[in-house]
């Protein structure tokens, strides 16, 4: 894997608050060698570190992406759910944005059912059948319409399971990590002082709690994904 | 742990000492292996000697993990950051939030030039919308003739065991169907699965599906027969399992000797000691198979020839 410049510099990580982490009595013994200091009951995270691995995980994903490797970007707390989708159109990668649904990749079947049913509603959107029904039917396919929209609006351009997932909060979306893990697709998360970076593939300690440091992190990881594409369509 | 720390060459008062200082749940109840231990262990062991008996122990139990790359790793020298230079023509990107934003259209265009229109009922390349359609299988065909992919990718499967089971509910019994399942190709690939449903049939197939899902390889000698006996329990199951000679097929009773057969083991003895459940036992033949070793992968780890361990 060759090492690229990143554009990683350690005082824009801490002007986003980059640093902080949680307080100290919710932290997970197994982020002690990422904590570098205690203060005033928070704990702070060693930049040099983070700066490591967010260097690393944008490498493997430009290489991932200069492959031709699908991603999936999770991020359902509602600080980060803007950021997470707009990250996730500038790199054009699938994204959840909305409520983690139980079983959406382990239980790929039955989501592309609901893809399908998406789809389909759409189409009769989108030619007007929907205005010939009586008003209460119509209402209820727009209703149903409006939630496949929110929950699987990131998702319609996915055609099976992904191949490199990116997490925003571990605590949040611990049931995404746990289907990733049984399904054995490559994780890139970003743990906190009170997440366990042993379960995920690459983990990246930083704040999930600032909107700043989120739209930080997932710029550089958006930047790699866009290089490698785009060199993947120059010679695939 | 305070014992004291033995030479190599441990004369038979302190390996007395040792054996007083031992747990009472020792793997090692006699004495005298412990010698042995000590004198015919290969030098990666040699390092351990000074520490205590646990730790040593449980560094015999695992084997097949490869740790060999920490050697070099100093887990308290500090991690530097040192990125690559920066290239002259380096622009920063974009930041995510900040306009001009995309379109709706744009972004659609571009989405649909990576993945194909997909799921989204729109496509601005004229591609065929339903072009997802063909790729999925059709699980519930009403008009169709049933399930047409009986024998898929070379497994077969055998029913052991289909149970009606009921939940009490307020209106009643709430009948469902329960099925163990074993699948296996005759060439040493088993799985054994369950699955509940209200009719047979469905319940056959979700268990057939589960069990292609844990799927174990059988190690079999020449002569189709395992290398050596091998008990297991899973739950109040216990199963004993024993090689035998060519031409004795396989005895064994129930669930057992239907995980023998779909794995092709030719000739073997079982027995059920513990309770007659039919998926526990299945279970447990599984466990005892997959805990055998072949005679070439313990030569490997113990550092000898094989004709040694048939001595």
């Amino acid at each position: 894997m060759t090492r690229r410049y990143w554009n990683i510099n350690l005082e824009e990580m801490m002007e986003a608050g980059v640093h902080f982490g949680h307080g100290t009595r919710k932290w997970n013994l197994r982020m002690s060698p990422y904590i570098s200091a205690k203060c005033k009951g928070i704990h702070i995270l060693n930049l040099t570190r983070t700066a490591r691995f967010l260097s690393e995980a944008c490498d493997l994903v430009f290489d991932a992406s200069s492959r031709g490797k699908q991603f999936l970007i999770v991020g359902t707390k509602n600080k980060a759910a803007d950021s997470v989708a707009r990250a996730a159109i500038r790199a054009r990668c699938h994204y959840v944005n909305k409520k983690w649904l139980g079983g959406m990749l382990t239980n790929w079947s039955t989501t592309e059912t609901r893809l399908h049913k998406f789809r389909d509603l759409r189409m009769e959107q989108k030619a007007g059948r929907l205005t010939h029904l009586p008003k209460r039917d119509a209402a209820v396919l727009k209703r149903q319409l409006s939630h496949l929209q929110t929950y699987l609006g990131g998702i319609k351009y996915m055609t099976g399971l992904p191949d490199i997932i990116i997490i925003v909060d571990q605590q949040e979306e611990y049931t995404a990590l746990r289907e990733c893990i049984t399904l054995g697709i490559p994780t890139i998360c970003l743990t906190d002082t009170n997440c366990d970076p042993d379960l995920a593939d690459i983990s990246i300690p930083a704040n999930d709690d600032a909107i700043a440091s989120i739209r930080l992190i997932l710029t550089k990881l958006v930047f790699a994904i866009c290089e490698g594409r785009s060199s993947y369509i120059r010679n695939p | 742990m305070a014992t004291t720390t033995p030479p190599l060459s441990s004369s038979t008062s302190s390996s007395s000492s040792l054996a007083t200082h031992l747990p009472r749940f020792s793997l090692f109840p006699n004495p005298t292996t412990l010698l042995s231990l000590y004198s015919s262990k290969p030098p990666f062991f040699s390092l351990s000697s000074s520490r205590s008996l646990q730790t040593h122990l449980s560094c015999t139990k695992k084997d097949d993990i490869d740790i060999t790359f920490f050697d070099e790793v100093n887990p308290d020298e500090d991690i530097t950051f040192s990125p690559p230079e920066k290239p002259e023509d380096f622009i920063p990107p974009r930041a995510i939030d900040e306009p001009p934003f995309e379109s709706d259209e744009e972004i659609a265009q571009a989405y649909e030039e990576l993945y194909g229109p997909a799921y989204s009922g729109e496509t601005y390349l004229g591609k065929d919308i339903y072009v997802m359609d063909s790729k999925v299988k059709k699980t519930t065909g009403f008009g169709s003739k049933g399930k047409k992919e009986k024998i898929r990718d070379g497994f077969d499967e055998n029913v052991v065991q289909v149970r009606r089971v009921t939940k009490v509910v307020k209106g009643g019994k709430h009948m469902r169907f329960r099925a163990v399942v074993v699948v296996g190709d005759k060439k040493g690939q088993v799985g054994v699965g369950v699955g509940k449903a209200k009719e047979v049939i469905s319940a056959v197939q979700k268990a057939a599906t589960d069990a292609r899902r844990n799927i174990i390889t059988v190690p079999m000698t020449k002569y189709l027969t395992f290398p050596h006996r091998n008990e297991a329990d899973y739950g109040a199951a216990r199963v004993m399992l024993r090689p035998a000679a060519p031409g004795t097929g396989v005895i064994a009773g129930g669930a057992v000797r239907t995980v023998l057969e779909m794995a092709g083991v030719e000739n073997a003895l079982g027995k059920q000691l513990g309770s007659n459940n039919a998926l526990n036992n299945a279970r447990a033949t599984v466990l005892a198979v997959q805990t055998m070793k072949q005679f070439s992968e313990v030569a490997r780890e113990r550092g000898i020839p094989m004709e040694e361990l048939w001595k």
